[in-house]
Order: C-alpha cells, then sequence, then structure tokens
C-alpha cells in the first residue's frame, strides 16, 4: 500500500499529464481521471468512489486535492467568466515526484494513458464513460443491456443508445490499455 | 385543544417555529440527551462562553432547513431547467412530505453525537463507526419510528436517514437527485444549514465575532441551479450564437425580465477588459422555452448573484472561525487529554455502538468522573484527568509552516517522530487535521440569466486558503528542553532524505 506522498506524487503526475495533453483540468475532470486510472489501469491510489456527481466520485478524493492545494503541491487557477477553475501542478509537486522515481516510473506509462485517452473529452462524455466503467466493474453478472439500462434508470439523461457506446468505448479502452501497457 | 405551532426563543433566530408532531421528537429521550452534550466539546475551558449545547444547534438548523427550503421551492424561484429535471419541486403534495422529512432530517442530524461531540470520536469508536451512523441508528430504532409513523403525513425514517447523513456517510443507499439536493441543504459543503447555525451559534456563545455572516440575504438569494459549465461542454442546439462562438448557453433562467441589463457582473466587466472574449450575452427572452440546451447539467445549491457578497462572507467566517477558534492549539490539546482519559475510563476502551447504552453517556457523566479521576491518583485516567481539570495540558512544539511545508509536505510526522524519538512517545502528542471539502466552486445565476462558477465571479473565494493544521504538542515539563533542540534540529529534521520508495 502507498503511503500519502506516493499517491500525491501519482495524483499530481495525472494533473501535469492531463494538462500536457490539453485537458481543461477541472475538479470533474481529475475525479474521473483517477478512477479510470484506479479501475481501468490499475493505479492503486486507494480512493473509494460512489456514483454522486457527473458519475463515480470520492469524498476522500475531494478532500485530498484540497490537502494537496493546502501543501503547495497543486494550485487551483481562476478562469475567466464563466467557467470553473483547472488544477496545475507545482514546481513542490515536481520535486516530491522526484523523490519517489520508483513509484512514478511503474505508474507513469499507466496515467499517460489515461491522460491520453480522456484529456480532450468534456464533461458530459466523461460521466457516460466513467459511469459506464463503474457498471462493469459494480455488475459483473450482468450484460451491457442491462448494465446500460441501470446507467439509464440513474442518469435520466444518459440515454440507453448513449451508455451501449460508453460501455462499449469501456471495452476498447480496456483492450487498448492491455497492449500498449506492459 | 393541543396548540399546534410552539415558538421557542433562541439567540441566534430569534424564534425556532416547530409543530406538534416536530416537538414530539424534541421531547424524545434521544433528543433530550443532546441537552447535556457541548456542541464545542472542551472549548469552554478557553472561551468561557462557548457552554452551548447540542440541543440548541439542532433546532437552529431545523429552522433554518425550513426557511432554505421555502425560498428553493418558491415558484418565482424555481430554474426551468430544474423544474424538468425535479418534477417533485412542483408537485405541492411531494413538497409538502419533503418539507417535513427535510426538518426532521435537521432536527435529528445530530442525535448519534458522543459525549464531547468530535473530540473523542475517531479512536473511541469501532471501526467503521462514527456519530453520522449513531445517527443513523437512532432515526431508524423502534422510538423514532413509532415517532414518525404517528405524524401526518407519516414520515419515512429511511428519507429522514439520507437527508441528515446525505450521500458522503451514507455511501451505501442510493440518492435521487431530489434528495441529493436536499441532503446538501443540511450537510452540504457550500451552503449547508448545518455550518450556517454552528459559525453563528458558536461565534455568538464563543465571543469570537468572525463567524458571523448576513445568513438572512444568503438565504433568501439561495437556488437549485444547473452546475456551472466547464470549457468544451455541449454546444447548445439551436443556439446560432453560441455555436459561432464555441460558448456554452447552459442555465438562461425563463423567468429573467426582457429588460435585464446585458452583463452586469463586475468581474464579467473586468475580464472584458483583461481582454479574454467573454462568451456572448443571451437575451433570456429569446430562449424561454429550455430545449436548446444540449442536456441538463447536474442541480446543485447554488446562488443568485445578488447574493455572492453574503456567500463570500460565509466562506471567509469559515475559514477564520476553523483558524481561531475550532483548532485553536490548547483545545486540541485538552481533546488529546480527553482521549487519554477516555481510553483508560470506558469499558473496553470505546463507547457502545448499542444505541441504549449509548444514550446512558453524556458530558454530564463523563465530567463527573473526569473530576473524580482528577483527585484519586489510582483512578483510571488520573494523569489526563488531571492535566485537563488542573489545566496542566501539554504545550505547543511546533505548529505547521508554509515554509517548511514546502521543503516536506509532511513536515509535522517528520518533527513529531524526531521528538518522540528524542523525549519519548509518552511526552509528545500530534494533532492533524485538514479541511474536508473542495474549493468553493458553486453555480451562480447571474443578472441576465446565465449560469457561472462561483470562482469565476468572486476573487474573496479564489484567494480563500484551505485550512490545514498540524501541531506537535510536548509536556509542559520539557517544553523549554525541547524548543532548544527543535531551534537547533528543526531543518535537518524536516529535509527529506532517500527513503523507501516501495509499495
Amino acid at each position: 500500500m502507498m503511503n500519502r506522498l506516493q499517491v500525491a506524487a501519482l495524483l499530481t503526475k495525472l494533473v501535469r499529464s492531463m494538462r500536457h495533453h490539453g485537458s481543461w483540468c477541472g475538479e470533474t475532470h481529475v475525479q474521473k481521471a483517477a478512477y479510470v486510472a484506479q479501475q481501468l489501469a490499475g493505479v492503486p491510489l486507494g480512493f473509494e468512489f460512489i456514483l454522486y456527481k457527473h458519475g463515480p466520485f470520492s469524498f476522500d478524493l475531494r478532500d485530498e486535492l484540497t490537502s494537496l492545494r493546502a501543501d503547495g503541491l497543486l494550485q487551483l487557477e481562476p478562469q475567466p467568466f464563466p467557467y470553473g477553475p483547472k488544477f496545475k501542478m507545482t514546481e513542490t509537486a515536481r520535486r516530491l515526484q522526484q523523490r519517489f522515481p520508483k513509484t512514478v516510473t511503474r505508474y507513469e506509462n499507466a496515467l499517460g494513458f489515461v491522460a491520453s485517452k480522456l484529456a480532450n473529452k468534456q464533461v458530459d462524455d466523461l460521466e457516460r464513460l466513467a459511469t459506464a466503467l463503474y457498471a462493469k466493474s459494480e455488475f459483473t453478472d450482468k450484460d451491457d443491456q442491462q448494465r446500460a439500462a441501470w446507467i439509464n434508470q440513474k442518469k435520466p439523461h444518459v440515454t440507453i443508445d448513449e451508455a451501449l457506446a460508453a460501455l462499449a468505448e469501456v471495452d476498447e479502452l480496456k483492450e487498448e490499455f492491455a497492449s500498449v501497457i506492459v | 385543544m393541543p396548540k399546534h405551532l410552539h415558538e421557542i426563543r433562541d439567540p441566534i433566530h430569534v424564534f425556532v417555529r416547530l409543530d406538534t408532531d416536530e416537538r414530539s421528537v424534541v421531547d424524545s429521550a434521544p433528543f433530550q440527551r443532546l441537552r447535556h452534550i457541548h456542541q464545542l466539546a472542551t472549548t469552554f475551558l478557553i472561551y468561557p462562553g462557548a457552554t452551548h449545547k447540542r440541543f440548541e444547534h439542532c433546532l437552529g438548523v431545523m429552522e433554518l432547513a425550513g426557511r432554505v427550503f421555502d425560498v428553493v421551492t418558491h415558484p418565482y424561484n424555481i430554474h426551468e431547467d430544474i423544474r424538468r429535471v425535479i418534477p417533485q419541486i412542483t408537485d405541492p403534495k411531494q413538497l409538502g412530505y419533503w418539507r417535513s422529512c427535510l426538518r426532521m432530517a435537521a432536527l435529528c442530524h445530530d442525535i448519534g453525537h458522543l459525549p464531547f461531540s468530535h473530540a473523542a470520536e475517531k479512536e473511541l469508536l469501532p471501526e467503521e463507526w462514527d456519530h453520522e451512523r449513531l445517527s443513523r441508528e437512532l432515526i431508524l430504532s423502534p422510538e423514532m419510528r413509532n415517532l414518525f409513523n404517528a405524524m401526518t403525513p407519516p414520515l419515512r425514517a429511511e428519507d429522514v436517514v439520507k437527508l441528515a447523513v446525505g450521500p458522503e456517510e451514507a455511501n451505501d443507499l442510493s440518492f435521487s437527485t431530489w434528495e441529493t439536493i436536499l441532503a446538501e441543504i443540511i450537510v452540504g459543503d457550500a451552503f449547508g444549514v448545518d455550518r450556517m447555525d454552528y459559525l453563528l451559534r458558536d461565534s455568538h456563545h464563543a465571543g469570537v465575532p468572525y463567524g458571523r455572516f448576513d445568513h438572512h440575504r444568503l438565504i433568501d438569494t439561495l437556488r437549485i441551479l444547473p452546475s456551472p459549465p466547464a470549457q468544451g461542454d455541449s454546444l447548445s442546439q439551436g443556439d446560432p450564437v453560441a455555436q459561432e462562438s464555441g460558448a456554452p448557453t447552459i442555465g438562461v433562467q425563463g423567468n429573467v425580465p426582457q429588460d435585464a441589463p446585458a452583463q452586469t457582473s463586475s468581474t464579467a466587466v473586468a475580464a472584458n477588459q483583461s481582454g479574454v472574449a467573454p462568451p456572448p450575452v443571451v437575451n433570456p427572452a429569446q430562449h424561454s422555452h429550455p430545449s436548446y440546451i444540449q442536456y441538463p447539467r447536474e442541480p446543485a445549491l447554488g446562488i443568485e448573484e445578488g447574493g455572492l457578497h453574503s456567500a463570500a462572507a460565509l466562506m471567509v467566517a469559515r475559514f477564520f472561525m476553523y483558524s481561531q477558534l475550532y483548532f485553536h492549539p490548547i483545545r486540541r490539546a485538552y481533546d488529546i487529554h480527553l482521549k487519554d482519559f477516555l481510553k483508560d475510563w470506558l469499558s473496553g476502551g470505546q463507547f457502545p455502538t448499542d444505541a441504549n447504552r449509548h444514550l446512558e453517556v453524556t458530558d454530564n457523566e463523563v465530567t463527573s468522573a473526569l473530576l473524580h479521576a482528577s483527585r484519586t491518583p489510582a483512578a483510571p485516567g488520573h494523569d489526563a484527568a488531571r492535566r485537563l481539570m488542573c489545566r496542566d495540558h501539554f504545550r505547543l512544539l511546533y505548529q505547521r509552516h508554509p515554509e517548511d511545508v514546502a521543503i516536506n509536505p509532511e513536515a509535522g510526522e517528520a518533527i513529531f517522530s524526531a521528538a518522540c524519538e528524542e523525549f519519548g512517545e509518552e511526552r509528545v502528542r500530534r494533532d492533524r487535521y485538514s479541511q474536508r471539502s473542495g474549493a468553493p466552486d458553486f453555480p451562480v445565476l447571474t443578472k441576465d440569466g446565465r449560469i457561472a462558477s462561483s470562482l469565476a465571479m468572486s476573487q474573496t473565494l479564489t484567494q480563500l486558503e484551505a485550512v490545514s493544521i498540524d501541531f506537535v504538542f510536548v509536556d509542559k515539563a520539557i517544553l523549554n528542553k525541547a524548543q532548544d533542540w527543535l531551534r537547533e534540529n528543526r531543518l535537518a529534521i524536516i529535509t527529506p532524505t532517500e527513503g523507501p520508495d516501495d509499495e
């Protein structure tokens, strides 16, 4: 199990990677990317997610992002009206990552993969994809049609067809991740 | 004929009004127990006025919850998008039920509190237990269920639990959008009335004015709104202006007057002056039908632009109350001694989780035992009790400093470990806490009917620090020696060395 600073090194790395790939990197983006990194790419961040705001959401992660700001490892960059802020990694975070070379090296490809796949997605796309992954993980005994119905029930603004497409995208991502990341 | 409405005088809200159904819960044993639980634990040892109890706080939370409910469900205040996403909000029958349920949840939200509130909660309950779970057990108990069933309309205990505890603590339950919003009214991160009441009440009783803010204005301007947009959100369908510019047109309110000013936000004006092109102004009158919005964004508790300063004042009040009152270092040292005492005094070192046994223990029993133990050297917990009762508390050796954190985010841990090694674990204690919430990012309804992030509209909110404390305390007897030691070794201790980098 990783300690808090190792997790901090990976989270800040994820933020850096998301920004590098062009993500807006608001809190929703970080929440969903962390979920996909943990659930699909096997990065052991250790957060507990429930279905809440825009899909899978972790209150622990929300609190930890605040702690990372308090520790000077992340900054919130205000944006012009009417948008919410972006997260930005700091120089202190870069130094922290250097303290954990093995941890960072071990997971940087996985984080990079997640960032490259999610960075350019809009919030509604992220919600659909992350919720589909959540449904796959929670209901291993159900088929995609049943999972899509469940998604539509929980998130009525996601149609059955959109949910099915998101579930298929999860399968593609899993396959691609398995083939790319050794 | 029994009186149906009752009033209780209150120093914060003038009157708390309740009906006979609610009074039956106030008169119940689980609720009456809160008369004997200090709201601020041992804080009265530092701020002598802070002797108020959970009882009046819960009454205050109920009063505010009712006020907020009435504001956000008033037909004039319901946003067009929300009307579609939350159908309950326009159904008078459902509104009546949920108003009663919300007020009841607000009343009961703290009935599971342990003696001395939060002071001794974490280490003194079995794993997976906290006061929220105890509250949940009590709300679902046969005694409370009977009271809820006898009400008009009868309330489902399960609904009361959801609203009282919220999705964060009741993560095994499924919440509808409406239930999520109602829970947010009580325990929400930004505008929860639990927080509003405790800031105002604690400020009043402790004599610390930092906790005050204009809660009347704040509540009057609260609204249920679509979440603020993020860049890259879907473009509107059928809105050529937005499609050309790439700007979202989310959240145009149908009831905004046609002569509403095109743009009145001073921040928005500032954004224009800074050379950043804002999204175009959409005339709400041209878009009274909401179908041009591609999909509804998740609702959240937000505010009209006119209440933004009150909202900022709430957040600032919270910051100062945490840094000046709740995290006063001596209060935190007392909490540590109280925990040490309770570990020795309680059977098995933990509080019972059985509902009946839980109800038997209040601050009164603990205070009596503390006094006895402080005078009786052979009594369990004597040393900790003596420290509390005779003001021989541990003293602050080190507190978190931004310069140290820049060198090592775990500087407090490094100093604590080194001090334990140097002086012995028995003479050193650590207390660490970080704010448990996100940035104050909530939707704001501008005067021209758009939805914006609060952090795009208020520099005060953007600049607000996250609260984080890290204290290292030592026995008063070694304070001078420890201070000398720290002065000589601080930098060497906190500078990170090559350590293990394994999972």
